[in-house]
């Protein structure tokens, strides 16, 4: 299942100025990770965590203020314009509203024709026929190619969507929340899709969502990402089973979960307040303000990873000390 | 100006027979097919179902919302012995705001953005009380603080603009509470927001509603949402109830198709990496609605007898439209992924 490195991401930051004002936006703060070749990686974080400018970053959308991003080894901001754009059909994203996605004046058919066009991938038959075979891929089939976006339901455009990032044969596909908009029947039709097509192509996924249900499903390696860096890092099924940074633990905790009362964890962990801005984010580690557990420490100095478990890190001064499980038994005990 | 009527047994609400009609004579459709239910006092009710089911359809006609010109609205809704849907737009005002608020997905979209968010308040409260301008205040940042929106009367008179969304949600949340309604309608109230955010203002409306016996209706397409903060679980499709049933109960054991389908798709109650057991095919429009049971062509279990036209059967404890519910037995949420 795990190759080599198709993604390897090192301090990447991106910074956004504040018109106005010296200050910039820390949208993206410093992260590191690598994606294996043919796997899921998912990106779980609240609005404002930078997820949706990595995913951006990842796919040449927008250049690192600082640090580096390789595909397959090479840096792609380091080749010049049109063998960055060759390079581009490699890595594709995939965006969260199916309908602002597609040109509402092109036909279906001509939106997924439309990469290939412009990488002119053969005769305009033999593209136009290239077209087709992947919307009926992807279970749209030919009575609907000629139709308008208007005339399609979300989850049929967001078909449409995975078609058109598709047709280019790409190794790498971010996708940026591509399941919020849709009803659970659909997301489930769509996410079945996605774990279908990873075979048949070998695909690589970077999943970006704020839902732990569904990062949880697809994922292999997870991420939980907060105020532009990353907390905590690790397999898939540890991070859900077994969080240790806090502000893992309260995500988990605040997923309702369909469940009735007495099969429900009264594990809660309440968090207070929201977000802190990311112009100027807080000292030493970016949760204490809203960490139940925050000490002294974690003003004065930013925690360090460390290894919770074999493969898995969390950035917290108490990590995988016990401290957590200790205190979370006494919330229990008071509520 | 309340009735004397009222005994002890009458629920707060009572819809019965409601149907609504969009567009006029030939051309019109029925969005909403026979809808009856009933909400007691302080109870907490969810109504679940896809987009273009008519949830967010009935929580408007209960409000008196949908336009009066292209609608068509037809049946009962009683509240204190009167029938809502025959008051006129004077008598319809004093019941919104005052007795059944609502609050909806987008607050930036519900609240006004050239007044401040007290000044919104305090309309409200001035429409419906004989009180004075600085009382209004006052009350108003009573309300801000019962929401939990920190530094209330500095807020009072900050705009929609400078808020954050979860806090625009509480401010929300405080002008439709504001006068202490007996009914509020949450019409996806949590879904553009962070769980972290969405988990704080579920705790909110719970303790609100039991600490004021404000009887809450809450329309999602999150049964995890209807999990924690409902009693009773309406499902509906294509514009009818399909079940009702005490939520524990019918998150176990669901008897109708479309009920246990919508639970089986979540990515929470399944293995890893497994294929999610969707429901095929999508929600009929109202233009072309089914002859018989409405969710037969996407049904796995459809019989011959699902050609027919299916009433909500009563079963005592639950109520069920489906005609095969006493051969089937249904995966509800007890065959999750074990942890």
């Amino acid at each position: 299942m795990s190759g080599e490195a198709l993604v390897s991401v090192s301090g990447l930051t991106v910074h956004f100025p504040v018109r106005g004002s010296r200050e910039t936006v820390k949208a993206v703060d410093g992260v590191d990770f690598t994606v294996a070749a043919g796997t899921t990686f998912g990106v779980i974080g609240e609005s404002g965590s930078g997820k949706s400018t990595l995913g951006r970053a990842l796919v040449c959308l927008q250049y690192p203020t600082a640090g580096r991003i390789l595909h397959a080894g090479r840096d792609p901001f380091s080749l010049p314009g049109a063998a960055l754009r060759r390079h581009r059909r490699d890595y594709q994203i995939i965006f969260q509203d199916p309908g602002a996605a597609l040109n509402p004046r092109m036909t279906i058919l001509d939106s997924v024709r439309e990469p290939l066009d412009i990488a002119r991938a053969g005769s305009a038959r033999e593209r136009a026929q290239q077209a087709r075979a992947m919307l009926d891929r992807v279970g749209i089939g030919g009575m609907m190619h000629d139709r308008f976006p208007h005339e399609l339901s979300g989850g049929q455009k967001q078909r449409v969507n995975i078609a058109r990032a598709l047709t280019v044969r790409p190794r790498l596909i971010v996708c940026d929340e591509v399941v919020a908009a849709l009803d659970v029947s659909i997301q489930a039709d769509i996410l079945n899709l996605f774990a279908d097509l990873q075979q048949d192509f070998g695909l690589t996924y970077v999943f970006i969502t704020h839902d732990l249900a569904v990062v949880t499903h697809v994922s292999d390696m997870i991420a939980v990402m907060y105020l532009g860096r990353f907390v905590e890092i690790g397999p898939a099924e540890t991070i859900h089973g077994n969080p240790t940074h806090p502000y893992t633990m309260a995500l988990l905790s605040a997923e309702p979960e369909p469940l009735p009362r007495a099969m429900r964890s009264d594990r809660r962990i309440m968090l207070r307040g929201e977000i802190p801005s990311p112009i100027a984010p807080p000292s030493g580690c970016r949760f204490r303000t809203r960490c139940p557990y925050a000490e002294p420490i974690c003003a004065a100095a930013e925690p360090p990873w460390r290894e919770t478990t074999p493969g898995r890190f969390a950035a917290c001064h108490f990590a995988g000390t016990g401290t957590h499980a200790t205190l979370s038994e006494h919330e229990i005990l008071a509520s | 100006m309340m009735p004397e009527q009222i005994n002890g047994n009458e629920p707060l609400l009572r819809v019965s027979g409601l149907n609504v009609h969009f567009g006029i004579g030939a051309a019109a459709v029925r969005a909403i097919a026979d809808v009856g239910f009933t909400v007691r006092k302080g109870e907490r009710v969810g109504i679940v179902g896809e987009s273009g089911c008519g949830k967010t359809v009935t929580g408007l006609a209960l409000m008196g919302l949908l336009p009066r010109h292209t609608t068509h609205v037809t049946g009962q809704m009683l509240m204190d012995g009167r029938n809502l849907l025959e008051l006129g737009p004077r008598a319809m005002q004093r019941v919104r705001g005052r007795q059944i608020a609502m609050i909806f997905q987008e607050p930036m979209n519900a609240l006004d953005p050239v007044f401040t968010i007290g000044e919104q308040i305090s309309e409200t409260l001035r429409a419906h009380f004989r009180i004075g301008r600085a009382e209004a205040r006052d009350r108003a940042v009573a309300a801000l603080e019962a929401v939990g929106i920190p530094l209330p009367a500095r807020r009072y008179s900050e705009y929609p603009h400078q808020l954050s969304g979860g806090m625009r949600q509480r401010a929300m949340i405080a002008i439709a509470l504001a006068c202490e309604p007996r009914l509020l309608i949450a019409d996806e109230p949590t879904t553009a927001l962070d769980v972290t955010i969405q988990a704080q203002i579920i705790d909110l409306l719970l303790e609100l509603s039991s600490r004021t016996e404000t009887a809450l209706l809450f329309i999602t397409h999150d049964l995890g949402v209807v999990a924690s903060a409902c009693t009773r679980l309406l499902t509906m499709y294509a514009g009818e109830i399909v079940e009702d049933a005490d939520v524990d109960a019918a998150l176990v054991a669901p008897r109708h198709p479309y009920t246990s389908g919508l639970l089986r798709s979540l990515p929470r109650l399944t293995p890893r990496k497994s294929r999610l057991p969707s429901i095929a095919g999508q929600v009929p429009s109202p233009a072309e609605m089914p002859e018989g049971c409405r969710f037969a062509p996407r049904c796995a279990h459809r019989g011959p007898l699902c050609a027919n036209p299916v009433p909500l059967i009563d079963l005592g404890d639950r109520r069920v439209r489906c005609a095969r519910h006493a051969e089937l037995t249904l995966p509800g949420c007890a065959e999750r992924r074990l942890a």
